[in-house]
């Protein structure tokens, strides 16, 4: 099977995997709508009856009529939520609305903007320069470490390396973060305890650095936490590698520790740790959903945390699809990644076993 | 596989496995967590659960644990609870004509501390009376350790009256009479109302007679004698001090203080290593359990059939984990239970331990010994279970073991968003509400760090475990 055949394949697999997720999430979001909706009627109805003596004065005389009208203003509603549709289509209209990025407004605002696809695109660059910011930093600890590690398998530094690797993995990334707030935010007061800039912003250059200022405290807790991971895996897989034959033989012919290190070894072991590297990238834009909110960092992860918090549910729906999309574009680029640098790996429906 | 060879294979493996220091310190940790599990209702009280989702009563809101003390020059006053036995009794009801009796009790306070008690508490005065328009008269009197002696309530005692002498308005009035009298009377003048709405009560009534007792008061040290005296005024009226009970409310709570609720954290801590010990092996038992019922299959069913499994798994494994967990949290508005996280996890979980298994089985499946069961005949679950299972076993244990810190997280993380069991006493619960009631910025650090070291500690422990399992039964790592 062709590679192009592969693509297709994967991309169509990709899309049915949105569609019915979408689904799925569709399905349950109707459901709670349904309720909110009707409880808005009820309010709506209410207030209209309270805001218009007239009416009232009318309505108070004969209960049968204010029961008819009670029912009517009640039907008009329904029919204009559409309410008054079977179930069934109006899960497959907010499938569809949300697969065509059709998502609708938010109760209140949110970052000053009422539009979920506005509020979402405002949250997505601010989730990138944070999180980006820090794997970078983590891949370049995380490999650095890890080769060191390999080459010096059993000596303190690899040891030092698994044991900061188990105990950081199992940290709750939120808690470490909550931690390093109370120490360096509260007790010494070095850096700011959350949010993207002072308010009021500040302008110009001042901006920046303010901007940099608050990310300190966020990118060094990400880093501490997945950094020892990172390191570890980087050193398996670097150590498989050099067990292989080929190592044996470029040693045996004399090439120089360093390049057999970086050229031969690190090179081989490159798919697997692409792979991952394209993962926590993409990755990262949904993900450390809770470590946003402890930080109250207004990206991707705050927004769920406010959806959540405020019951807004067409942005709940809206953040969770685009966090689904993005995550199946990672897989995708990780799969092609890897067929391509490893030319060992027969990928998809062509494995052969 | 006889039951010979599993014993001996088990030795061998604990001979190995023995090696592993790491192993064994996880072992151990294990041991504990599961007794600290087993006796949360003796180690706390067995009603934990129950009434965590309520307030307190009784006890002081946000204060730090007791030995906090040890690491301050400035000392807290304890919480203590003084009962009857502590009480002196002056008069059980004697008559002082006119069909009016006395009653009176004293109780003293020994202060060591630099910040006092926080509140006063007497409740539980046992009140009978024959006409409910008459009640009795309580006075509440102070004696300080210099002599001073301040009546600081003289009001109405009812059936369940309950005396909080830090909030009460009249005491005080009294108490900021009384100390007017020793502060600059132009800072009086000047700002008294504000003094007065600001001041702390409780370090009044503790403080030095000097310059500076409402603006800066400064702890007077030594034995403080409450009197406590109740008249009733009709023939049937009656009172019982037996349940009398006097809450000196702390500055400082327990061994691990408490929160915004007045709640123990020490009892939330201790009951929450059940549902982190439960919820992370469980799901870990069962994923493995699954996934690897699911890669034997289809390695063994092969063809087709393998194909089709294979392309649901990985169409199952392509859903994100945690956003639809969360989505289905949210769509229960917050009221799942347990077993449903368990259940919802398990479900997403299998995917990954399935793949391993499957290529495992193809590996066992060329085997001769397999190869040679199938040409004498056996069934289908014949050589699944007796010939490829055993094999796979090992590698299980391994995954299980793996697979705990992950559910243990997440379970933490979904409580956490406040998409937990309302009704379980969880870590993740303990910091959400840390969170939403800004402990981090308050400086409330005996209500952020122990939760959190504790789910540390569980994911940790099973860490260990994991990865010594995996370096015995790996041997590509073993040679490292």
């Amino acid at each position: 099977m062709g590679y192009g055949r592969y693509i297709t394949i994967r991309l169509l697999n990709a899309l049915l995997v949105l569609a019915l997720v979408t689904l799925l999430v569709s399905v349950l979001f109707t459901k709670v709508a349904e309720e909110d909706i009707r409880s808005t009627i009820q309010e709506q109805i209410n207030l209209k009856l309270r805001s218009n003596p007239e009416l009232q004065r009318q309505l108070a005389a004969d209960p049968a009529k204010l029961q008819e009208w009670y029912q009517r203003e009640y039907n008009r509603l329904i029919h204009v939520y559409e309410l008054d549709k079977p179930f069934w289509v109006r899960v497959v209209q907010r499938t569809k609305d949300t697969l065509t990025l059709n998502f609708g407004n938010t109760k209140s605002p949110i970052f000053g903007e009422t539009a979920v696809s506005k509020i979402i695109s405002k949250a997505i660059p601010r989730t990138v320069i944070l999180f980006t910011t820090a794997q970078i930093f983590v891949i370049f600890i995380g490999l650095l470490l890890g080769v060191k590690a390999a080459q010096m398998a059993g000596s303190f530094l690899d040891r030092g390396v698994s044991i900061v690797a188990m105990v950081t993995s199992s940290i709750p990334m939120w808690w470490f973060g909550m931690i390093s707030i109370l120490i360096f935010s509260f007790k010494m007061g070095w850096f700011p305890s959350g949010g993207m800039t002072s308010m009021p912003p500040k302008e110009g250059v001042a901006y920046y650095l303010d901007v940099l200022y608050h990310m300190v405290l966020p990118v060094t807790t990400i880093v501490f936490v997945l950094f020892g991971g990172w390191a570890w895996t980087t050193r398996n897989i670097m150590i498989g590698t050099m067990q292989e034959d080929f190592i044996m033989a470029a040693r045996a012919k004399g090439v120089p520790e360093r390049k057999v290190i970086y050229g031969h070894a690190l090179r081989a072991s490159a798919p697997p740790i692409v792979t991952m590297t394209i993962f926590s990238l993409l990755g990262s834009i949904g993900g450390a959903i809770i470590t946003e909110s402890v930080f109250n960092w207004p990206g991707m992860g705050r927004l769920y945390w406010t959806a959540l918090q405020q019951n807004e549910t067409r942005l709940l729906m809206g953040v969770t699809f685009v966090t689904v999309a993005l995550y199946l574009i990672a897989m995708i680029i990780a799969d092609l990644a890897y067929g391509y640098l490893d030319p060992r790996v027969k990928v998809g429906a062509s494995q052969q076993t | 596989m006889r039951w010979v060879d599993v014993k001996a294979s088990m030795k061998e493996f604990w001979f190995e496995f023995k090696r592993q220091k790491g192993g064994l310190f996880g072992l151990v940790l294990l041991f504990l967590l599961i007794v600290t599990a087993l006796g949360a209702p003796y180690i706390t009280e067995p009603d934990i659960p129950k009434k965590w989702g309520q307030y307190w009563e009784g006890n002081p809101t946000t204060v730090p644990p007791v030995w906090y003390n040890y690491f301050t020059t400035k000392k807290l006053a304890p919480h203590e609870i003084l009962t009857s036995n502590d009480l002196t009794i002056v008069s059980e009801g004697e008559d002082i004509g006119g069909g009016m009796k006395y009653y009176g009790f004293e109780f003293t306070y020994e202060n060591n501390y630099d910040t006092p008690p926080s509140d006063i508490i007497i409740r539980n005065i046992g009140v009978k009376l024959t006409d409910l328009n008459s009640p009795a008269q309580i006075i509440i009197t102070l004696v300080r350790p210099d002599g001073v002696k301040i009546e600081l309530l003289n009001t109405d005692l009812r059936e369940g009256s309950i005396y909080q002498l830090a909030k009460d308005g009249k005491v005080r009035n009294t108490v900021f009479r009384w100390a007017s009298e020793f502060e600059d009377p132009q800072k009086i003048a000047e700002s008294g109302e504000t003094l007065k709405s600001t001041m702390d009560t409780m370090r009044v009534i503790f403080a030095k007679a000097q310059e500076g007792i409402l603006t800066n008061p400064e702890a007077l040290k030594g034995t403080y004698t409450f009197q406590v005296d109740i008249f009733t005024f009709k023939e049937g009226d009656q009172i019982d001090l037996s349940n009398t009970e006097i809450v000196l409310s702390g500055r400082t709570y327990g061994l691990m203080g408490t929160d915004y609720k007045a709640r123990d954290l020490w009892a939330g801590l201790v009951w929450g290593t059940r549902v982190s010990l439960t919820v992370g092996v469980t799901v870990a038992v069962l994923t493995v359990l699954i996934g690897i019922f699911y890669g034997v299959t289809s390695a063994y069913l092969g063809g087709w059939k393998d194909e089709f499994m294979q392309r649901v798994n990985e169409f199952w494994a392509s859903i994100p984990t945690l956003p639809i967990l969360i989505l289905l949290g949210a769509a229960f508005k917050g009221h799942v239970s347990l077993w449903t996280i368990v259940f919802l996890m398990v479900a997403f979980y299998w995917t990954g331990i399935a793949k391993v298994a499957r290529s495992m089985a193809l590996q066992i499946k060329e085997q001769t010994y397999v190869e040679a069961a199938i040409a004498l005949g056996a069934g289908t679950g014949r050589i699944i279970f007796k010939h490829i299972m055993p094999q796979i076993m090992p590698y299980a244990f391994a995954a299980m073991a793996l697979n705990v810190p992950g559910a243990v997280l997440t379970e933490a993380s979904l409580s956490f968003l406040g998409l937990g069991d309302p009704t379980a006493v969880t870590w993740g619960q303990i910091l959400y509400d840390a969170q939403t009631q800004s402990a981090t910025i308050n400086g409330y650090w005996w209500w952020v760090i122990p939760p959190g070291l504790a789910i540390t500690l569980v994911a940790f422990t099973f860490v260990l475990i994991g990865i010594s399992l995996d370096r015995v039964l790996n041997p590509r790592l073993k040679r490292l």
